[in-house]
């Protein structure tokens, strides 16, 4: 306990370092000190000279997407630190709960539909999709057997995946010309550039509202980490912990699927990576699985807008990309000492 | 200038200027690598697109339509009438038993994907196997490879003249060659009169950005890229395209373009509401709200052009969205 303080100030540095660095770089290049004086003047009202379309690129563009990718990343991470340690399942990720495929059937529905022009986006229809699908999934679940049964949970979302994936497989060959096709397939693979002050006014709280309620229940994950009949026998309510920490998982990525689209791996590996680090202790392992989702994602995000110059790759490609064989590098690393 | 395509051709129906060859049957065209044999003028068919259905409307062809699909937007208001007694067999694209349910003698095709190699509707051999020729717009299949990108890839830039062949050779097919050759002479007038528009004004320093949609509003938008038939419009008028890519219809990043800082801004008028960028009032609204480009040249002078989305497809209303845009780059000011 007596290392808290350093630490929490390390990673305090860390993501400000990180955040300053995803507002520096993008797309177009402009100079660090253009970026400092834009931001003072917005922090602090500096006053200096700015050209108006870089400071608005600077705070309005840069500043929310790196905010926005930041609380995403923490968001997923946190999810994937729950639902791995609940259900038990080295596979469990935000999204095994249904909750991607339920967001593409909405906003494919939104964009076919025609919904668009009226009164629901197709984020909106996203948050909407991801919701239903979760709810279909829990009731499956609990018609399926007790809660206690981790493979019940895991099985309903799988089938809840498939059946809305199917559905929105139907409502595009059905419906979509091959433009408006690609048009939802570029919004599903994950995509921060829409993304502006009112996603980060959202996105924020509800990372660290996530981040807040699983370091309530650290000691309750600690103790279904052994199975929920430990759980129960350590005098835990394991049904209504469950749901509660499950419903809040789900929530958390419904409003992150319904901002950016189905960013993948992020909430997989970061939690992995980490608990090989770190051990398996919640109180450690939640807030660095957050920073390190946030960390991630920032990085992830500065990569696609980089990469190819004059064109931004998916972001989900990127984390799939990188992600994917620097987790291999930690899993041969740490072979016979975890 | 709209109903100018009707009244020529009602004149020349008038005073029956046959000038022109008449066809030889049987006829062989060699179309986009596959020929096609007609054994006489085709008596029924069945459009897929809507650049093939306007263009057989502007050479008066509209009696020997039994089908038409594949909708974008609404028809031309001097071929509503017209087109209101032709059955529509699809808004979008129309089942192979639909198109050879009507017995066509011709299927005139705007686009490679619908009739090529993975054919939505079916491949060009299944209708050659019932007897029913094809014609594929030479637009969409000259120098541009189809089975590669989602709306496939242009290896050279979009050239005019495959609009020009297109007409010659669709009126080669009907035995109508006079109208044929009427049309391209009004639609190389239209193209010549919108240079000589631009005539000594100096245009080098002057850019464009082509706005379609975007899948969201404050998403990276649908603009134009080199080699597509936006891009022949500016070209053709002597301005730049700000958008670098040589994709069709590139996403690019609200960043990248507010910085190119375009002195003209192009955004289209659809009728398709599947995204709220569709609606140019959308769009406008958006320009003049957004934090970064609000402060664009071209949004602070109002220098921005609405225009067609169709006249951004390889069809006949291209050559009005080619006045359109040089009206506007000739006043300096913007036209609707």
């Amino acid at each position: 306990m007596k290392r808290l303080l350093p630490c929490t100030a390390l990673a305090l540095a860390a993501l400000l370092a990180a955040l300053f660095a995803g507002t520096a770089i993008g797309e177009t290049s402009v100079s660090p000190n253009v970026v400092y004086q834009v931001l003072a003047n917005h922090l602090w009202q500096a006053g200096y000279p700015v050209d108006p379309i870089d400071a608005g690129i600077i705070w309005n563009y840069r500043l929310t997407r790196t905010l926005v990718a930041a609380a995403c990343g923490a968001g997923l991470a946190t999810c994937g630190v729950i639902l791995q340690a609940l259900l038990r399942n080295p596979l469990a990720e935000p999204y095994l709960l249904g909750l991607s495929a339920g967001a593409s059937t909405g906003a494919v529905l939104v964009g076919l539909l025609g919904l668009g022009s009226v009164a629901l986006s197709m984020s909106g229809g996203a948050f909407v999709g991801a919701v239903a699908a979760f709810a279909l999934v829990l009731l499956l679940a609990r018609a399926a057997g007790p809660s206690s049964n981790n493979a019940q949970v895991i099985l309903a979302g799988i089938a809840g995946s498939q059946l809305f994936n199917a559905l929105t497989a139907f409502l595009i060959t059905k419906s979509a010309t091959a433009e408006q096709a690609r048009g939802i397939l570029f919004w599903l693979l994950g995509n921060l550039s829409g993304v502006r002050w009112p996603s980060v006014w959202l996105a924020v709280p509800v990372a660290l509202f996530g981040l807040v309620v699983c370091l309530w229940h650290r000691r309750t994950l600690d103790a279904f980490t052994f199975g929920a009949d430990s759980a129960a026998s350590m005098g835990i309510a394991v049904r209504r912990s469950q749901l509660l920490l499950i419903s809040c998982a789900a929530l958390v990525t419904a409003v992150m699927v319904s901002i950016v689209g189905a960013i993948g791996f992020v909430g997989l590996v970061i939690p992995h990576a980490l608990r090989l680090l770190l051990g398996p202790g919640h109180s450690r392992l939640l807030p660095a699985s957050a920073l390190g989702g946030a960390l991630f994602l920032i990085a992830a995000d500065m990569l696609s807008r980089t990469l190819i110059p004059g064109q931004v790759i998916p972001v989900g490609v990127v984390t799939a990309l990188i992600g994917a064989p620097v987790f291999a590098l930690i899993l041969v690393s740490r072979r016979g000492r975890a | 200038m709209l109903p100018r395509f009707a009244t020529l051709l009602a004149g020349l129906s008038l005073t029956g200027m046959a000038h022109a060859a008449a066809t030889h049957y049987p006829l062989t065209v060699d179309n986009c690598g596959m020929p096609q044999t007609f054994a006489h003028a085709p008596e029924r068919a069945v459009t897929i697109g809507q650049a093939g259905t306007e263009m057989l409307y502007a050479l008066g062809l509209g009696d020997k339509l039994a089908g038409t699909s594949l909708w974008f937007n609404n028809v031309l208001p001097e071929y509503k009438a017209l087109n209101d007694k032709v059955p529509r067999l699809a808004d979008n694209d129309p089942s192979f038993e639909a198109v050879v349910g009507k017995r066509p003698e011709l299927v005139a095709v705007q686009f490679e994907w619908m009739v090529g190699a993975q054919g939505v509707v079916a491949t060009r051999e299944q209708f050659n196997e019932l007897k029913v020729p094809t014609y594929l717009l030479p637009s969409d299949c000259e120098g541009k490879d189809n089975l590669v990108g989602a709306d496939g890839t242009r290896l050279q830039a979009f050239q005019v003249e495959s609009i020009y062949k297109s007409v010659s050779q669709l009126a080669e097919i009907f035995d109508v060659q006079d109208r044929g050759a009427a049309l391209n002479t009004d639609l190389k007038a239209r193209l010549d009169g919108a240079r000589q528009q631009l005539a000594g004004k100096d245009l080098s320093q002057t850019s464009a950005l082509f706005w379609f949609s975007s899948a969201d509003l404050d998403i990276d938008p649908y603009v134009a890229g080199r080699q597509g038939v936006a891009d022949f419009m500016l070209r053709t008028l002597g301005v730049r395209n700000v958008v670098e890519s040589t994709e069709e219809w590139p996403t690019v990043g609200w960043e990248t373009l507010a910085k190119a800082n375009p002195t003209w801004l192009i955004i289209a008028r659809m009728d398709r509401r599947r995204f709220p960028a569709d609606d140019y009032q959308k769009k406008l609204e958006f320009l003049h709200s957004d934090p970064v480009t609000q402060h664009m040249d071209a949004v602070k002078n109002n220098r921005i052009i609405i225009l067609d989305a169709d006249a951004m497809q390889a069809g006949i209303r291209l050559f009005r969205g080619l006045q359109t845009l040089s009206a506007a780059f000739a006043s300096g000011k913007a036209a609707q």
